[in-house]
């Protein structure tokens, strides 16, 4: 069955290694054998908005890898797999890059479940997972070659608690959805305390839920002085809104996407999201990344689309650093070590298998429609 | 607990009672003329939605034209899923199950392909009186969910009145409850079931360009509503477009109650059990026996 | 296959009934030849594919039987599914069981909660009862992501230890394949074997005379629950299967999405035979594999090849097979006095 089909794959993989060569001209000229890298993300489903997103940032960071001469004189090239957002097909798709297509690394999942899914299969294998998730659930921190470019859950909800904090607000309602959402909040719940903060109100609601003003006039009647919406839809920030929520929203990494806040419309107004990179004002070790990607795409870059890029270029500073035909375990343990990526300063020789750190934290402030960075920081 | 806070939640019940509603009140319209269950009610819905979203964003037509749009787009997709799915499904002596299928293979395409050509993004609309918002003792209804409760009236009256004062709705009936006794009678029975989904559609197509305004467009929207909407209709009764309105309202406000005294968590699960109880208690849905045979 | 015309009747219907056992018998034996052949020449992605179409086929055929021998839409099926693999999940790595143990323990969970439900749940009928299976199945979704002491929520459960059988370690597809796919075939004998005694008839009476059925003195109700029992305890079983097989459960495994593809296994495999569901497990598996390598546009494709083969199958793809097998070999009438 593999046999019959691997030409037509072989087909779509040529015709994309096609198109990318003349997109990127006689400068990748390479003849060596490629190095592949596999990459499996939510392209459709639920998690499309961060599938799609990392792609366009892997896809970049692989054509300007290779346009500056691939990694120890071979190209690379990146496998990408769509999962569908089930972490089943995650699983199926891990094992087909991983044992049929014999990649050195895998990057992905979007979703903290499909990460969970693959992480046991790379984990038997000693080969590194670049995963595009916080931390998931605490038997991770075993694992020996699972690294994550985005922060653990604990760390958002810091930044989150850091910025109130500093604006002395202390009575926060909370509007919070049961996936994303839920996570960042146990979080928050365990160190408001420290911070001085109390939640006079905590509202939940399902995932993809159309419309939630009950529960934001339940936030609203306890008079909070600040609200948190911490969710992966637009909707919760309309619902806030709508029912006259007119305090300041401080928001989480997960809830800025430009796909959000088009959603928002006229309603994404006064909100602030502790996170990594704005496009419309990058800090300078981002610009050379966004001037990029907007010439590319034609449009700006947000976390997502960094986190894909740096990914890409985590593999192959690794496979430089362990040589071009070094093994996955190589690979895997090459990678351990500090990272200064476009998204954030990386320690993957950290116990949370990140190493980011809160100085790595941007705030912006979403007003009328548009992102304007704070000159906040942790620690200024 | 403060009387705003009641209110609100009232108000966001009754809204979403009859977003609810009108979806149910669709998938009663096809039931009732062709006792297909469509799984797609939603899906009319979101392409009703993004239509009139291109309209009013790329042609710059007005709201009322861009909403027309809407449900004339929803009306064709029903004339296309009766011809392409429905009629192909019943020639080769599908089951109800094997109709309930093809129209969720249809929901699933919809969905799939506004994803493809629509793209991720969550997309707010327009709605009558703009954003503007109503105040009831200090909570708020968004202009556009009043029209959206009155236009939702006039659709079920009307309804009503059509099937029972107009030639073509006792055909439709007919065709449905006594397809070849209407036959014999001169009804062309496969052009009433036409007919039906077109009219299915194009209620469909009410839901979303009123619903679109309040909740964003999103590809994955169809499917969710659908499954509200199929929770209005059967809890109403399938075959009274009374039915689909009252169940809507009922989950609507069970759910807003829910989460006012009980837990927003458990929101779902008061609701769907509650659900569960009414039915076993009242094993002919809320309007009766009749209400719920139909026709 | 032309078969000589021979005159005395009673030799041709021996010669007939004999020649159709010799070709089922060789069938059964290529088939399992190449079944024992496949992960040895299919690569490890593959097999690894067939083992999740053997996990949707325990769970499928639970769905498919209540759906072809009772007429019930049951949207319910991700729910016991979920519940085997949570506890599945739980067990191992909270108290450390054998895999055995948690998979006997969701067993005895899932069926008594089938039972518990199904005894008022089963007094609906028709689209009340589908409603309040997909109603169930909501509830269900939402308490595994309410009870994360439990179910970890959001975050799932990982580092759930492999099947070890007798020192073996089933710790990669091709292994696993050898012991997933004997189990499903034990469990269609079994399931083929009831359908075929006292109680298949009363069932089948069930589903097409309710009030003969009645009549025959056969508790209808009683009839229903067992059935519903029966199917909750395959989907916990396949549930905790894949549990152990993946080593990682996430709520996202089991919600309404999941219980519907059950049912669309059910009928795109066929309800009403026995074998139909392994064709609709097949299908939901591998027809999204295939498909995917086309590019973003596959779930649309997926929709269409779905659409298609269910206006084309409408007996499903059992229902196919069934016939081609029957046109091929019409069984002949019971031999006299052969007492079946």
């Amino acid at each position: 069955m593999t046999k019959l089909t691997d030409p037509i794959r072989a087909g779509a993989w040529a015709l994309a290694a096609g198109l990318l060569v003349a997109a990127a001209g006689p400068a990748m000229a390479q003849t060596a054998e490629p190095i592949k890298i596999g990459a499996v993300l939510c392209l459709t489903g639920p998690g499309a908005g961060l599938g799609q997103a990392e792609r366009n940032g892997i896809q970049l960071a692989e054509e300007a890898i290779n346009d500056a001469g691939g990694v120890g004189g071979r190209p690379i090239k990146v496998l990408i797999e769509d999962d569908g957002s089930k972490p089943d097909i995650a699983k199926q798709k891990a094992e087909g890059l991983i044992f049929n297509d014999k990649v050195v690394a895998v990057i992905g999942g979007s979703l903290t479940a499909s990460t969970g899914a693959i992480a046991a299969l790379t984990n038997a294998e000693e080969m590194a997972e670049v995963a595009l998730t916080g931390l998931g659930p605490a038997v991770e921190l075993t694992y020996k070659s699972l690294y994550h470019v985005l922060p653990p859950q604990s760390l958002n909800a810091k930044a989150m608690l850091e910025y109130t904090k500093a604006n002395k607000l202390k009575k926060i309602g909370v509007l919070h959805d049961s996936g994303y959402g839920q996570l960042v909040f146990s979080n928050l719940k365990t160190m408001a305390a420290s911070y001085g903060v109390e939640f006079v109100a905590v509202e939940k609601f399902e995932v993809g839920a159309s419309d939630v003003s009950t529960q934001a006039a339940k936030v609203r009647a306890a008079e909070p002085e600040a609200v948190y919406v911490i969710a992966t839809s637009p909707v919760p920030f309309r619902s806030a809104r709508q029912v006259k929520i007119t305090q300041p929203i401080i928001s989480a990494i997960g809830s800025s996407a430009y796909d959000y806040v088009r959603g928002m419309g006229e309603f994404g107004d006064d909100i602030v999201f502790p996170e990594f990179l704005v496009g419309e004002d990058p800090e300078p070790q981002q610009k050379a990344f966004v001037e990029l990607y907007k010439k590319t795409y034609g449009a700006l870059p947000k976390n997502y689309e960094a986190a894909g890029w740096d990914a890409v270029n985590i593999v192959a500073q690794a496979i430089a650093k362990a040589g071009p035909n070094a093994d996955r375990q190589a690979i895997a343990q090459a990678m351990r070590q500090p990272f200064k990526g476009v998204l954030a300063n990386y320690d993957f020789s950290a116990a949370d298998l990140t190493g980011i750190d809160l100085s790595s934290y941007v705030f912006s402030k979403l007003v009328k429609g548009q992102f304007t960075r704070l000159p906040f920081k942790v620690g200024s | 607990m403060t009387t705003t806070l009641f209110i609100q939640s009232l108000l966001a019940g009754l809204t979403n009672g009859f977003v609810y509603g009108l979806i149910g009140l669709g998938i009663s319209v096809i039931f009732r003329g062709t006792r297909v269950v469509n799984a797609m009610q939603g899906d009319f819905a979101l392409v009703a939605g993004i239509a009139a979203c291109l309209a009013l964003d790329w042609l710059g037509l007005p709201i009322a034209v861009g909403f027309l749009g809407g449900i004339i787009a929803g009306a064709l997709v029903g004339w296309a899923v009766e011809l392409l799915l429905i009629r192909p499904t019943q020639a080769r002596g599908g089951s109800e199950d094997s109709l309930l299928l093809v129209t969720l293979g249809g929901a699933f395409a919809v969905s799939a392909a506004a994803l493809l050509y629509f793209g991720r993004d969550s997309r707010s609309m327009p709605g009558f009186g703009g954003n503007r918002s109503l105040d009831v003792f200090d909570a708020a209804i968004r202009v556009h969910a009043v029209w959206l409760i009155a236009i939702a009236i006039v659709v079920v009256v009307a309804l009503r009145l059509f099937y029972q004062r107009t030639p073509l709705g006792q055909s439709i009936l007919a065709a449905s409850i006594d397809p070849e006794g209407a036959a014999t009678i001169g009804i062309n029975v496969p052009r009433m079931r036409t007919l039906t989904f077109m009219l299915g559609g194009a209620v469909g197509g009410v839901a979303g360009v009123l619903v679109s305004p309040l909740i964003t467009i999103h590809y994955e929207m169809g499917l969710l509503l659908t499954l509200k909407g199929f929770t209005a209709a059967i809890v109403g009764g399938l075959g009274n477009p009374f039915g689909a309105i009252m169940g809507g309202l009922l989950l609507g406000l069970v759910e807003a109650m829910a989460i006012v005294f009980v837990s927003s968590g458990y929101k779902d699960v008061i609701a769907m059990s509650l659900l569960i109880l009414i039915m076993i208690a009242m094993p002919n849905g809320l309007l009766g026996r009749r209400g719920r045979v139909g026709g | 296959m032309s078969v000589e015309p021979i005159r005395a009747p009673a030799a041709a219907l021996l010669t007939h009934r004999h020649l159709r056992r010799l070709v089922g018998a060789t069938l059964a034996l290529a088939g399992i030849a190449i079944w024992a052949a496949l992960p040895q020449v299919l690569s490890r992605g593959t097999v690894d594919l067939l083992v999740f179409t053997a996990l949707y086929a325990i769970a499928g055929l639970g769905v498919a039987f209540l759906l072809g021998q009772c007429g019930i839409v049951s949207l319910a099926q991700s729910v016991f599914y979920g519940i085997g693999a949570y506890a599945t999940a739980y067990c191992c790595t909270t108290w450390g069981w054998p895999w055995y143990a948690a998979l006997v323990i969701g067993m005895v969970i899932s069926g008594a909660t089938a039972l518990v439900i199904g005894w008022p749940v089963l007094r609906l009928s028709g689209y009340f009862l589908a409603l309040a299976t997909l109603a169930l199945a909501t509830i269900g979704h939402v308490l595994f992501l309410e009870w994360d002491w439990l179910t970890g929520g959001t975050l799932g459960v990982g580092g759930i230890p492999q099947i070890s059988l007798f020192g073996l370690v089933l710790n990669t597809p091709q292994k696993f394949y050898y012991f997933i796919w004997p189990l499903a075939a034990l469990i269609y004998w079994l399931l083929y074997n009831l359908l075929h005694s006292r109680s298949g008839y009363a069932m089948r009476a069930m589903r097409d005379a309710p009030a003969a059925a009645l009549v025959l003195g056969i508790d209808v109700h009683k009839l229903k629950v067992r059935i519903f029992v029966l199917s909750a305890l395959l989907g916990s079983l396949a549930g905790s299967l894949f549990a152990n097989y993946v080593s990682f459960v996430s709520v996202d495994s089991f919600g309404v999405d999941r219980a519907v593809s059950f049912l669309l296994l059910a009928v795109v495999g066929g309800a009403q035979s026995v074998i139909g569901p392994l064709f609709g497990a097949a299908f939901v598996t591998l027809v999204p594999n295939l498909l995917s390598r086309v590019g973003d546009v596959h779930p649309l494709l997926f929709a269409g090849v779905l659409v298609v083969a269910v206006i084309f199958l409408p007996q499903g793809m059992g229902g196919l097979v069934t016939t081609l097998w029957r046109r091929l070999w019409p069984p002949a009438p019971p031999a006299p006095g052969s007492g079946t």
